[in-house]
C-alpha cells in the first residue's frame, strides 16, 4: 500500500519533470523559430485552424458574461441607489477576469482538445517518429507552431470577448435596465483603466502559452488506441483550466504589486 | 574497430567482409520489467542487405528503432560509422538520421498531407527549395520507383494498405539515403508487387551501394535479398550467417520457423482449445 502510494509519488515526481523538461524546450524552440522564415507558413496554417473558427464561440462566451453580469449585478447596486454605477462593475469584471478567464477556458476546450487529438493520433500511429526519423525535430516542427499560434490569438481573441461583453452588459443595462447611458459611459471611463484592459490582455498571453504547451504535451505521451487519445484530450482539458485558474490568480497578485509600484508614475510623465 | 562477440564464430567479419557502418553492442532493451532484447550485439556491413527473421513479437522492430535511436537502450550502445549514437541529443541526431531511411511497419505516413507532400516532407525539411518542378520530379521518380506515378495528389486513406506501405517506401527513400531500414516491407503486398520491391531492394545495394537492413517474416523474400540472415528469438541471436547457413541451421527453432512449421507443443494447445470451444457455447446457451 505504501509502496504503491510512494511508486506513485515518484511516478508523478518524474512526470512532472517530464513536462518541465517539455515546456522548456517548446519554449526555447518557439523563440528560436520565431526568426526562421519557414515556420512563418505552419504558424499562418495554425493560426487559421485555431483563431478563426474560434472567433464565434468566443464572441458569444463575451456577449454572455457581460449580459449576465448586468442582470445579477443591478438588484445589488439598486438596493443602494448606485445603479448608474453599473458600467463600472461590469467592465471591470468583464476586462479584468471573466473576460480573458471565460475565453481562455472555452478556448481549452476548443482548441486544447483538438491539439492533443490531433497530436495524440499522430504520436499513436507513429507520425510523431516518422517526423524524428526523417532528421526533424517534431517540437519543432509540431509544437512551435501551435504555440505561437495560441500565443498570439488568445490575447487577440480575448479582446473580442471583452468587446462583446462590455457591448452586451450596456445593452442589457439600457434596455432593459432602463439605465442612463450617459451616466453609465460617464461612470465606466472613470472607473475603468488602461491598465485594467492590459491586464487581460496580459493574462492572454500566459493562458494561450499554457493551453499550447499543456495539449502538445498530452498529445505527445498520448497512450495507444483511440481510448488513450480520448484520456489525454480529457487530462489535458483538466489540467488546463486548472492552470489558467491558477495562473490567474499567480498573475492577480504579481500584477497588483506591479501596479502600486509603477502606475503612479504615469502622472509623473503625462 | 568492430568488438567481436566470443560465443557467436559468425559474427567476426571475415577478412573480404567490408566495414561495419551500424554497430549493435550488447543492447539490452526493457519496456519495465519485460525484456525485449538482452544484450544483443551485431554489426551491419556496409554495402550489404541484413534481413532479420523472427517469431511476432520477438522485438524485431525494437531492434531496428534502435539503429535510428528512435528508442534509447536500457543498456549498451549503438554506434554509427565508428561514432556512439544513442548519447547524443536529438537535434544532435537529427543529421545522423538524414542518412537513414527508415520504412514504418504501418507505413506511419502523415494523413493531413497528400502523397507528393508525403514524399517530399524530408527534402522541404533538409534543403532551401527554390525549383518546384525539381521536387515534383523526384517524387516521380521515387513514386514510379515503387509503381505508384498517378498517386501524387491522393490522401494516405484513400490508398489500400499495400499502396501505402509502398508510398512510405518512397518517403523513406526521398532523401537518397546510405542506409535504409525496412520494417516488413513486403507485408500485404500481393506476391508479384513483394517480388517487385525485392527487386528494388537489390537495386538499390547494386546501383548506390546502399545497406539495407530489411525485417521480414517473408523467407521467399529473405533468401532472395539477404546476404546475411540474423534470427532472433526471446531477446537473442539465435542464429547469424547466409542463407544456406540458415537452411541448414541445426537449431529446431530455426528450423521451425522457415519451415513454417508448428512445433508439437503450440499443437497440443491448440487441440485443447479446440476441443473445450465446441463444448463451451451451445445454441441454447444464448437464449434466455
Ligand atoms: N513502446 C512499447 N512499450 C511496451 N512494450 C513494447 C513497446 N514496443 C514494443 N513492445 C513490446 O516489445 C515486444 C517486441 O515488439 P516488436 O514490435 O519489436 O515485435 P516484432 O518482432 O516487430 O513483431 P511483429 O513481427 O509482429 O512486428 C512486444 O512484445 C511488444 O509488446
Ligand atoms: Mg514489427
Amino acid at each position: 500500500m505504501i509502496a504503491t502510494l510512494g511508486a506513485k509519488a515518484v511516478q508523478d515526481v518524474v512526470n512532472a519533470g517530464h513536462f518541465g523538461r517539455f515546456a522548456w524546450r517548446s519554449v526555447l524552440t518557439s523563440m528560436r523559430s520565431c526568426t526562421a522564415r519557414r515556420t512563418y507558413p505552419l504558424v499562418w496554417t495554425q493560426m487559421n485552424q485555431i483563431g478563426v473558427r474560434s472567433v464565434p464561440v468566443i464572441m458569444i462566451t463575451g456577449a454572455f458574461v457581460g449580459m449576465t453580469l448586468a442582470v445579477q449585478a443591478y438588484d445589488q447596486l439598486a438596493g443602494m441607489g448606485l445603479e448608474e454605477h453599473l458600467g463600472v462593475l461590469i467592465n471591470i469584471s468583464v476586462v479584468k477576469e471573466l473576460g480573458p478567464v471565460l475565453a481562455a477556458v472555452m478556448l481549452a476546450g476548443r482548441i486544447g482538445g483538438a491539439l492533443t487529438a490531433e497530436l495524440g493520433t499522430m504520436n499513436v500511429t507513429e507520425q510523431i517518429d516518422a517526423v524524428r526519423s526523417m532528421g526533424t525535430d517534431p517540437i519543432r516542427y509540431l509544437v512551435a507552431p501551435r504555440f505561437l499560434a495560441c500565443l498570439l490569438l488568445t490575447p487577440v481573441l480575448i479582446i473580442y470577448a471583452d468587446l462583446l461583453g462590455v457591448v452586451g452588459g450596456a445593452l442589457v443595462s439600457f434596455l432593459q435596465l432602463g439605465i442612463n447611458s450617459r451616466a453609465y459611459w460617464g461612470f465606466s471611463a472613470y472607473g475603468v483603466d488602461l491598465w485594467d484592459v492590459a491586464i487581460g490582455v496580459v493574462k492572454g498571453f500566459f493562458f494561450g502559452g499554457a493551453i499550447a504547451v499543456i495539449s502538445c504535451y498530452k498529445g505527445f505521451t498520448c497512450e495507444e488506441g483511440a481510448q488513450g487519445v480520448g484520456r489525454a484530450c480529457t487530462e489535458a482539458f483538466v489540467a488546463s483550466f486548472i492552470s489558467i485558474l491558477a495562473l490567474d490568480f499567480a498573475l492577480a497578485v504579481v500584477s497588483k504589486n506591479v501596479y502600486e509600484v509603477f502606475w503612479p508614475l504615469k502622472s509623473l510623465v503625462g | 574497430m568492430v568488438e567481436q562477440t566470443k560465443n557467436d564464430k559468425k559474427q567476426e567479419p571475415g577478412p573480404a567482409s567490408p566495414p561495419a557502418i551500424v554497430e549493435v553492442r550488447h543492447l539490452t532493451k526493457r519496456f519495465g520489467k519485460k525484456v525485449v532484447l538482452d544484450d544483443i550485439s551485431l554489426f551491419i556491413a556496409k554495402g550489404r542487405t541484413t534481413v532479420v527473421i523472427g517469431p511476432s513479437g520477438c522485438g524485431k522492430t525494437v531492434l531496428i528503432k534502435h539503429m535510428l535511436v528512435l528508442l534509447r537502450p536500457s543498456e549498451g550502445e549503438v554506434h554509427f560509422e565508428d561514432r556512439r549514437i544513442d548519447d547524443l541529443s536529438e537535434a544532435e541526431l537529427s543529421r545522423v538520421r538524414t542518412r537513414f531511411g527508415y520504412l514504418f511497419q504501418e507505413g506511419a505516413l502523415f494523413d493531413s498531407m497528400t502523397v507528393a507532400e508525403n514524399i517530399s516532407f524530408p527534402i522541404r525539411q533538409h534543403y532551401k527549395v527554390k525549383d518546384w518542378r525539381a521536387i515534383e520530379d523526384v517524387v516521380k521518380s521515387k513514386l514510379a520507383m515503387v509503381g505508384l506515378d498517378g498517386f501524387q495528389n491522393s490522401y494516405p486513406a484513400n490508398l489500400s494498405g499495400g499502396q501505402r506501405k509502398r508510398v512510405a517506401l518512397a518517403r523513406a527513400i526521398a532523401l537518397n539515403p546510405e542506409v535504409i531500414l525496412y520494417d516488413e516491407p513486403t507485408t500485404g503486398l500481393d506476391p508479384i508487387r513483394s517480388d517487385i520491391i525485392n527487386e528494388l531492394v537489390l537495386k538499390l545495394e547494386r546501383e548506390l551501394g546502399v545497406t539495407s537492413v530489411v525485417v521480414t517474416h517473408d523467407m521467399k523474400s529473405a533468401y532472395k535479398v539477404g546476404d546475411r540472415i540474423i534470427m532472433l528469438h526471446n531477446g537473442k541471436v539465435i542464429a547469424d550467417g547466409d542463407a544456406d547457413y540458415i537452411r541448414n541451421h541445426p537449431h529446431p527453432i530455426v528450423q521451425q520457423f522457415i519451415n513454417g512449421q508448428v512445433s508439437e507443443d503450440d499443437l497440443a494447445v491448440l487441440r485443447m482449445a479446440g476441443a473445450a470451444s465446441a463444448a463451451q457455447f451451445l445454441p441454447r446457451d444464448f437464449d434466455s
